[in-house]
């Protein structure tokens, strides 16, 4: 880099400051992008944070664990392994969710310990005045938590106080507060709730059950472990305790990294403006860089100078992005953990962390991608000859000839894309490499696009606005290196919004006629669940028939879900009453649907989600193992059906052979059909005075439950709406910064005009027009780069990540509301140069020249 | 014995950091901890208040009403070798609340129980000079843990003892942990032997400061002792105490020396005094000597004389007396009481030393030898104490 006292490095920072306006805008490119990284990184890394602090929390030192069905194992195991096998190092836990009210959005993780087995494995309390009582622990519902917890609920040791579990109050008494090892652990402990075994057993409905068994073993191949292997029944295995937050990791795999492909979008737009601001600022001193070049400054002086430039830029956009990232990364955590609780697990993220690697990512992703934008226009400054420089007509003529080639080379890569993205099977990640060359090779068709557009744009103009008309038109054309990059720039940003809503709106309705097609109960009965996912709700098996037997309810039936190993790790198991045959509870996507019925209830068959089948590459016939309280137990595929409620994918099984494989009675949900004429909301109220105050239930109607998937389903997407509002932010800035410095930079062709009599309106007239005329480009080359994006998202992204077959559905709407967007950013940005240059005296800007 | 009083305070503590609870006031904890547990639950337990009448085989099993309780087998045994082995196995039940507040364990919940037990395992290894000793807890509930009269069990995880056949005795003890293990089967030589009044033993001047107190002074015992990971064939002699209670210890007593002896003779005596902190209280102290002929001598705290002969001092400096004399006052008893191993001390949650010990000495005009087993407890509290006063 060049000392300050160099003409050009003092040259820079002179032209910067005289155009503040411009540096705002591309340092405000930078620094969105940056923010929407960083933010990004930061609501996914606080998410994940946040489950592996309370995974930690409650993990303890346990080795292994002892686990069977989600029903979970009986409790006489445990006695039996301590009491007749002298196993030491084991210690029970039943664990489950609740709520402080019915009311509350905080959810609780319950967990139930043995206070005398459980000090190896965990130290919940500290020592001297934070001891509990173990009498209060053990006889009077006793509950451990958090400082901050107790003191959120207002409560003292000895008081009282109520948690809701499936439904039901229960009374607890607040015993003694959790000492967490360090700051570290504070936060992950205030949404922990430890009480006795006895009591967890109670409040979760799981008399005799426990939900593992830990325990602390040397290794996994030691003869200790093999020894307790040899110890467990049919249905129960030692697995190592695996990290939850490894299967955190898993799941959200998908749903997180596209929300970093999203986030990312919005740099690379931030990219397309540093470069066009950087390229602006060359051409502006493209005499003074051409003078410099002649009393004998090196090209490595011009180089680095520009490329100095674009480092100021880079750094103050990036501190700025950085600071915006962290602000907008605690609003956006809140939204990332709803859309994890919806789909896929119970997380409070309580606490926001901002890992210094995220702010890394930033300055790396910021500072690297401002000074790579400007390698280009750097390039350019150092490398032509200095009397070329000073003639910027022949850069221009250059662009012209260059844009057939660039636009051959922009066909290849799309090609390229294209047969990328048809590989079958193929990596999210590739996936969207290739995604983002297609836009490459899209961005290189831009120019030739301008020019094959320009011609018969232009006779257009001519007729309708006159000289002003066509000059326009022809601007477009003779300032092609300033006008292609901005417009590339913007028809980028601007299909990312399109892309992104038509595969939302596309979601969304393949959605609703889902729901429509298997919501064919009248009344869905639930237990109001924590969170969405949380499989652990239960409805009593007496309150259940109760609600059957209602009158007024012509024919009913029940499902279960759960959690279950199976070969593929831990999947989620549907059992449903098959009635009167199946496919009227789900939809066949493969399966002979005449036969699918019978073939459902044979014993050891399944169906399988969409999604399941794409993840594990399951197809009908194929067999794989699943842990019932029989042991692994094999099952087959005979038919897979849609659902688009889980992307982990769901294992449907018929109720009766479910409870042949689970000793389990107990539901999940209940679908009522009401006799003909009975008015549903009186046969609501009808069961829930039935069910009285022995369970509180959630009865909805055929239409309340389908809006409130809906709102669930907008709910998860919020995020993504959120992102696509951000991207349509920095589209809306770049096309203001590459529009203003566009016209700032014509200053002196305007006042030559204005010489030879262009009065200061027509003046505007042609900046507004001209500006306009971009927008409208940028707009419309928008469209068909943002349908593609779209087909790209709707049928490779969302299959490969998550296994859905979704029906495309263009949406005119989000097209007019691209092409308003671009034309409205480029009016705006027409204003301020037509306003800057119609005051000054073109006199004077000539004679700066 | 007054180990059982800690386990009030291993209560309060629910395990976490058992090394804590040394050094505690271990007096005022015991009396105010009653007090307030008594009025928090509405109810009270029952105390050994006044002589009652034993019932066998139902007093061998839990007295749940009654806050505290212990079974407290300790032994002697040598292979055929000769090596010499001293064991104890001790079993102890602490009622979290008094009955019947508390819903105690149910079908409904089965987990839900007032009463707590906890177990000491100790092998004293002669040869090697070395004691290993380790420690359970577990409820009393969900078969962890639990006694029974009828037939006689008892057991904490799976450290055990239950009656071999119909009757109660004989018992067969099993234990194990590491490397140590033990599984012997222990006869009754002599019929049960109820200490103090008929069985009610004084511990001080309190209405309640007392406990139901009996023994079996002598079991022929057999089985195997494992060290490192070899069996040894066993032989020997077992001392099995029981007793329940409510309140023990006294305001100003610190704590316990407690002797059984056997004689070869026959002769087992048993003598315990409470040591106090003020100098100018008389000690309680009690004692029995148990002919081979069947007749007992019951020793008032003025008939007997025990006085140390040395000390052996911990590492960390805590002082236990090693080595003593017992002599009657009518002078027809005089031995000499040594430790087998000087460092049988149990760093539990509860620390106390409770040793083998070798007796010799003359007995009814005649040099006998025996064996036997002493425990001291509140020595470590007292230097914690000294530490902290200057």
């Amino acid at each position: 880099m060049m000392p300050s006292t160099n003409p050009l490095a003092v040259s820079s920072l002179r032209y910067l400051g005289r155009h503040p306006w411009l540096l705002i805008l591309s340092m405000l490119g930078v620094a969105l992008g940056v923010a929407v990284v960083v933010s990004i990184d930061i609501a996914n890394g606080s998410a994940a944070r946040a489950f592996e602090l309370s995974t930690e929390a409650v993990a303890g030192k346990a080795t292994h664990e002892i686990r069977g069905t989600s029903a979970g194992i009986p409790d006489s195991l445990y006695a039996n392994l301590r009491t007749t096998h002298g196993i030491g190092e084991i210690t029970p836990v039943v664990e489950g969710y609740g709520r402080l009210s019915l009311n509350s959005d905080i959810t609780l993780r319950i967990v139930g310990i043995d206070p005398l087995s459980d000090a190896a494995f965990r130290a919940y309390t500290g020592s001297g005045d934070a001891n509990f009582d173990l009498a209060e622990f053990l006889l009077n519902s006793g509950a451990i938590l958090s400082e901050e917890l107790a003191g959120s609920i207002g409560i003292a040791i000895g008081d009282s106080f109520n948690v809701v579990v499936d439904g039901v109050a229960y009374e607890l008494t607040f015993v003694g507060r959790m000492i967490p090892d360090d700051d570290r652990g504070s936060t992950a402990v205030n949404d922990l709730l430890v009480v006795d075994i006895s009591t967890a057993q109670r409040l979760l409905r799981k008399p005799g059950r426990l939900s593992r068994i830990e325990a602390i073993l040397p290794s996994d191949s030691s003869p200790e472990a093999d020894a307790l292997r040899q110890l467990l029944p049919a249905g129960v295995e030692l697995v190592r305790t695996e990290s939850r937050s490894r299967i955190l990791e898993q799941m959200t795999r998908a749903f997180r990294l596209n929300l970093t492909a999203l986030s990312l979008l919005a740099l690379i737009v931030g990219m397309f403006l540093t470069y066009n601001t950087i390229s602006f600022s060359v051409v502006q001193r493209r005499e003074l860089i051409g003078r410099l070049r002649a009393i004998g400054a090196t090209r490595e002086d011009i180089f680095g100078v520009v490329v100095g430039e674009a480092l100021l830029i880079g750094i103050a956009g990036t501190a700025v992005g950085l600071v915006m990232g962290v602000f907008l990364g605690r609003g956006l955590v809140r939204l990332v953990s709803q859309t994890i609780n919806d789909l896929y697990f119970v997380v409070n993220v309580r606490g926001v962390s901002v890992p210094e690697i995220s702010l890394l990512k930033g300055v790396v992703l910021g500072v690297g991608a401002t000074v790579v934008s400007a390698l280009l226009p750097a390039r350019f400054a150092a490398v032509t000859q200095p009397a070329v420089v000073m003639r910027r007509s022949i850069s221009e003529a250059r662009w012209r000839e260059a844009a057939g080639p660039m636009a051959l080379a922009g066909v290849v890569l799309v090609m390229v894309s294209l047969l990328v993205l048809a590989i079958p099977n193929g990596g999210i990640g590739g996936s969207y490499a290739a995604i983002g060359l297609g836009i490459l090779g899209y961005s290189l068709c831009v120019p030739i696009m301008i020019v094959l557009m320009s011609r018969p744009l232009r006779s257009v103009l001519e007729r309708v606005a006159g000289v002003v008309g066509g000059m326009a038109a022809g601007g477009m054309v003779s300032t092609l290196s300033r006008t292609s990059v901005a417009t590339a720039a913007l028809s980028i940003a601007v299909a990312a919004t399109i892309g992104v809503a038509i595969m939302v709106t596309s979601f969304r309705s393949t959605v609703v006629s889902w729901l429509d097609s298997i919501l064919q109960a009248d009344i869905y009965v639930q237990v109001p669940g924590q969170v969405q996912r949380d499989l652990q709700t239960t409805i009593d098996e007496d309150v259940v028939s109760l609600i059957r037997s209602t009158p007024g309810v012509a024919n009913s039936y029940g499902v279960k879900r759960l959690d279950v190993e199976t070969a593929f790790g831990l999947s989620n198991l549907t059992a449903v009453e098959s009635g009167e045959g199946i496919e009227n509870r789900c939809r066949l996507k493969s399966g002979d649907p005449r036969t699918i019925s019978s073939s459902f209830q044979d014993f050891g068959s399944v169906l399988i989600s969409e999604p399941y089948s794409y993840r594990h590459n399951l197809n009908i016939g194929d067999t794989f193992w699943i842990l019932t309280d029989a042991g692994r137990t094999d099952v087959t595929v005979a038919g897979i059906y849609f659902d688009y409620g889980s992307d982990q994918g769901v294992i449907l099984m018929e109720r009766v052979n479910y409870e042949r494989l689970f000793a389990d009675h107990s539901w999940s949900g209940v679908a009522l059909y009401a006799d003909k004429g009975v008015d549903l909301q009186r046969l609501i109220d009808r069961a829930l005075a039935r069910v009285g105050s022995r369970q509180e239930l959630i009865l909805r109607s055929n239409r309340d439950l389908r809006q409130y998937s809906l709102d669930v389903f907008d709910r998860t997407f919020t995020i993504t709406q959120v992102l696509r509002l951000l991207a349509v932010f920095v589209a809306f800035v770049g096309i203001l910064s590459a529009l203003m410095s566009l016209q700032l930079e014509r200053a002196r062709e305007f006042s030559v005009l204005r010489a030879v009599g262009m009065t200061s309106l027509q003046q505007a007239g042609l900046i507004n027009l001209q500006t306009a005329l971009m927008g409208l480009y940028a707009g419309l080359f928008s469209l068909p780069l943002g349908t593609a994006l779209a087909a790209a998202l709707v049928f490779v992204i969302n299959k490969r990540a998550f296994g859905w077959t979704l029906q495309f559905e263009l949406n005119g709407a989000v097209l007019v509301q691209a092409l308003t967007l671009a034309m409205l950013a480029a009016l705006v940005a027409g204003l301020y140069p037509a306003f800057k240059l119609a005051r000054r005296s073109y006199a004077s800007v000539l004679r700066d020249e | 014995m007054i180990l059982a009083a800690v386990v009030f305070l291993l209560s309060r503590e629910a395990g976490n950091r058992p090394a804590d609870l040394s050094g505690t006031n271990l007096r005022e904890a015991v009396g105010q901890d009653l007090r307030a547990e008594e009025a928090r639950w509405g109810s009270h337990y029952q105390t050994a208040d006044r002589p009652r009448e034993f019932r066998f085989p139902d007093d061998h099993g839990p007295h749940d009403a009654f806050k505290l309780e212990w079974w407290y087998f300790t032994g002697n045994l040598a292979s055929a070798d000769g090596r010499h082995f001293g064991y104890q196995l001790t079993f102890f039940r602490n009622a979290l609340a008094p009955a019947p507040t508390a819903i105690d364990s149910t079908g409904d919940e089965p987990w839900q129980t007032r009463q707590l037990y906890l177990a000491h395992f100790a092998v004293t290894d002669v040869p090697n000079r070395r004691l290993t000793a380790f420690e359970r807890t577990a409820r009393g509930a969900a078969g962890l843990a639990g006694a029974s009269a009828d037939p006689f069990t008892l057991w904490v995880d799976d450290w055990r003892v239950e009656s071999t056949g119909r009757e109660s005795f004989p018992v067969r003890l099993r234990a194990s942990a590491n490397d140590v293990e033990i599984d012997v089967t222990l006869d009754p030589q002599r019929p049960i032997v109820l200490q103090g009044e008929d069985g009610l033993s004084r511990k001080g001047d309190g209405p309640n400061q007392a406990s139901y107190y009996y023994s079996i002074t002598r079991l022929q015992t057999s089985g195997t002792i494992r060290t490192k990971g070899i069996d040894v064939p066993v032989n020997g002699l077992s001392w099995l105490d029981r007793e329940w209670s409510t309140s023990l210890l006294g305001r100003t007593q610190v704590g316990w020396d407690w002797f059984s002896l056997q004689l070869n003779d026959g002769t087992d005596i048993m003598y315990f005094r409470l040591r106090e902190s003020e100098a100018d209280t008389p000690e309680y102290a009690s004692g029995v000597i148990l002919n081979a002929d069947g007749s007992r001598r019951d020793l008032k705290r003025d008939e007997i004389v025990v006085g140390a002969t040395g000390t052996w001092t911990t590492s960390d400096g805590v002082s236990y007396p090693s080595g003593w004399t017992v002599a009657t006052t009518d002078g027809r008893t005089e031995l000499r009481v040594e430790p087998y191993v000087e460092d049988q001390e149990l760093n539990l949650s509860i620390r106390y030393w409770e040793g083998a010990v070798r007796v010799n000495g003359v007995h009814n005009g005649a040099t006998i030898e025996g064996n036997g087993y002493v425990e001291l407890t509140g020595y470590a509290d007292e230097a914690a104490r000294g530490r902290v006063s200057p």
